[in-house]
């Protein structure tokens, strides 16, 4: 069973504002599921063995793109989406403060 | 036959001895969408151009050009990208969020001149397997309302199995096509992995994820795989047609018994025996396989697959595109976003795979699971060197009621059967195996076949003599 600071923790890692019955809902969730996939914890493999799925790196050569040659959309519609956009940016929040 | 239950094969030779037009099969459909999807909930949103869609595919056949799926209309779930429409993989926090370019595979589809109906219903973020996990509703069971229709993909099976599409497309993560396919009387399939190309896809696990057809035949389900399949230089885990090498038929087929001796339902079970005599009467040998570490494939995939889901969501933080609330700070931006966006199975998902990739779980949990899933997917292979393809149960029971399987492990346990080919990445087919009566209705269940890698010809195959026997 995880602790209550165990799960806070957990929360804030994970970017989610939670409740507190929540985080004591998903407390016991988390241990049960947790008590379920321990099984594989216990298990020894061959070490001789390649542990890493059967996997590959991909390479192509770099294919430069055009304004009007976009994949995923133009700039138009993927501006669109930004939640508050100025002159043409999305507006974000300031994360540099000046040091105190 | 109403041409809103046409099999997609019959209706494209209907179209083209001009018996019938792309327009009177979009009108059958729609008709079933106003009869039953409020009871259903299986479309979240109907497109209002499908009429416009239909003219313009009986147009283009008028004037002499043909496609695989010309006029024919599909229902698509709803983390599948259509530029300028919605996709919201049924959460909050993608609302209202309008896909700026077309996935690869709604590209073929638009290649082929098919016609998109709307978009399905789902378990939030593709998590579930029930499509009780939507935000906007639950999607009922067309045999039987007060049931689920399985999910993730649920939205997409009810559809095709109501008659308010000829064919539907969804995203299988850990049966989540297989599964409702088994519980709406479908056939499903889960390509292998990387026969598909996922660009445009919203992701849940990028190393479990496929997208496939749901169809009312074999022959429909191939003609949709052959239609959407292909390398993609924007998915550098697709793969070619000859990837993996061709296997040769062996006319045999696995059995994994240790599997089937507990926890599947009985009338299941007498239906998966009944399937094993067909098939020896079809001339196929049947065997006995061991797949020692498929007892440990539902473990190793609720490691994995949050790992996974965390990761792929933590993109959605309100700075780009979605939901986005304001707090105190930066910190409060993201937490606030987040906790309000996503629902209660993401939520835990994204708990569950935080933790388990935390330092100092890491090697106990993540690290063992890929061990064990690279065990897993030796011995996979190893049974198939001997067997077409290795069959179980689609699922260990059918369609349950609607909020029977309330706590979240008791839910994950219906992914027995199917996450094995996630994790080894073979394709995986469903196919309608006969029903079992509950409460005075006859419920649909499948029949699973897996084969190896690359080998979807032979799953056709198979399945195409089993459902005609």
């Amino acid at each position: 069973m995880l602790s209550h600071d165990e799960l806070e923790n957990l929360a804030r890692l994970a970017r989610l504002d939670l409740s507190e019955a929540e985080l004591q809902a998903l407390g016991s969730d988390i241990a049960s599921i947790l008590g379920y996939v321990a099984q594989v914890s216990a298990v020894e493999f061959d070490a001789t063995k390649p542990t890493a799925p059967l996997v590959h790196n991909v390479m192509r050569e770099d294919v430069v793109r055009g304004e009007h040659d976009q994949v995923a959309g133009t700039e138009v519609s993927i501006r669109a989406s930004f939640p508050k956009e100025k002159n043409g940016y999305n507006v974000v929040r300031k994360i540099i403060q000046k040091d105190e | 036959m109403s041409n809103n239950l046409l099999s997609i094969t019959e209706a494209v030779q209907k179209l083209e001895a001009n018996e019938i037009s792309s327009l009177d099969l979009v009108r059958a459909c729609k008709a079933a969408v106003d009869e039953k999807n409020s009871t259903l909930n299986a479309y979240l949103e109907v497109f209002e151009d499908i009429e416009e869609q239909a003219k313009a595919a009986d147009e283009r056949r008028a004037n002499g050009e043909r496609g695989a799926l010309l006029g024919v209309p599909l229902a698509l779930k709803d983390n599948i990208l259509v530029n300028g429409r919605r996709a919201s993989a049924a959460s909050k926090i993608l609302e209202n969020y309008v896909a700026t370019y077309d996935s690869t595979v709604v590209k073929k589809l638009k290649e082929a001149g098919a016609i998109f109906m709307g978009r399905t219903n789902m378990d939030e973020f593709a998590m579930g397997g029930s499509t009780e996990n939507s935000a906007f509703g639950v999607t009922r069971n067309p045999h039987d309302p007060t049931r689920v229709p399985g999910g993730s993909s649920g939205g997409s099976a009810a559809a095709l199995a109501s008659g308010m599409a000829l064919g539907a497309f969804g995203t299988d993560t850990g049966g989540s096509i297989r599964e409702p396919a088994s519980f709406c009387g479908l056939v499903g399939l889960k390509p292998t992995y990387g026969a598909v190309s996922r660009f445009g896809i919203i992701a849940l696990g990028s190393s479990l994820d496929q997208v496939g057809p749901f169809a009312r035949s074999v022959a429909d389900a191939e003609l949709l795989f052959k239609v959407i399949r292909g390398q993609d230089p924007l998915d550098s885990t697709s793969i070619t047609e000859t990837t993996h090498p061709k296997v040769q038929e062996t006319r045999r087929i696995g059995v994994p018994r240790a599997l089937l001796k507990e926890g599947v339902d009985a009338d299941v079970l007498a239906r998966f025996e009944e399937s094993l005599k067909k098939l020896e009467h079809l001339g196929y040998t049947i065997v006995d396989v061991e797949i020692p570490s498929a007892a440990l494939a539902l473990a190793i995939y609720y490691i994995i697959m949050p790992a996974e889901a965390s990761t792929n969501l933590a993109r959605f933080d309100g700075v780009r595109y979605g939901l986005s609330h304001k707090g105190e700070n930066l910190f409060d931006d993201y937490a606030k976003t987040r906790g309000s966006g996503f629902g209660p199975e993401p939520r835990r998902r994204i708990m569950l795979g935080t933790y388990v990739l935390s330092a100092g779980y890491y090697d106990a949990y993540y690290g063992k699971a890929t061990a064990a899933r690279a065990q897993l997917t030796r011995e996979m292979v190893a049974a198939l060197s001997g067997c077409d393809a290795v069959v179980t149960p689609t699922a260990p029971c059918p369609a349950t009621v609607i909020g029977e399987k309330s706590d979240p492990l008791s839910m994950y346990l219906m992914d027995i059967f199917t996450v094995t080919a996630n994790l080894t990445g073979n394709p995986a087919l469903s196919v309608p195996m006969g029903t079992v009566m509950r409460e005075g209705t006859q419920l649909p269940v499948g029949i699973q076949f897996t084969a190896a890698h690359g080998n979807e010809a032979g799953l056709f195959a198979i399945g195409k003599t089993f459902e005609a026997a």
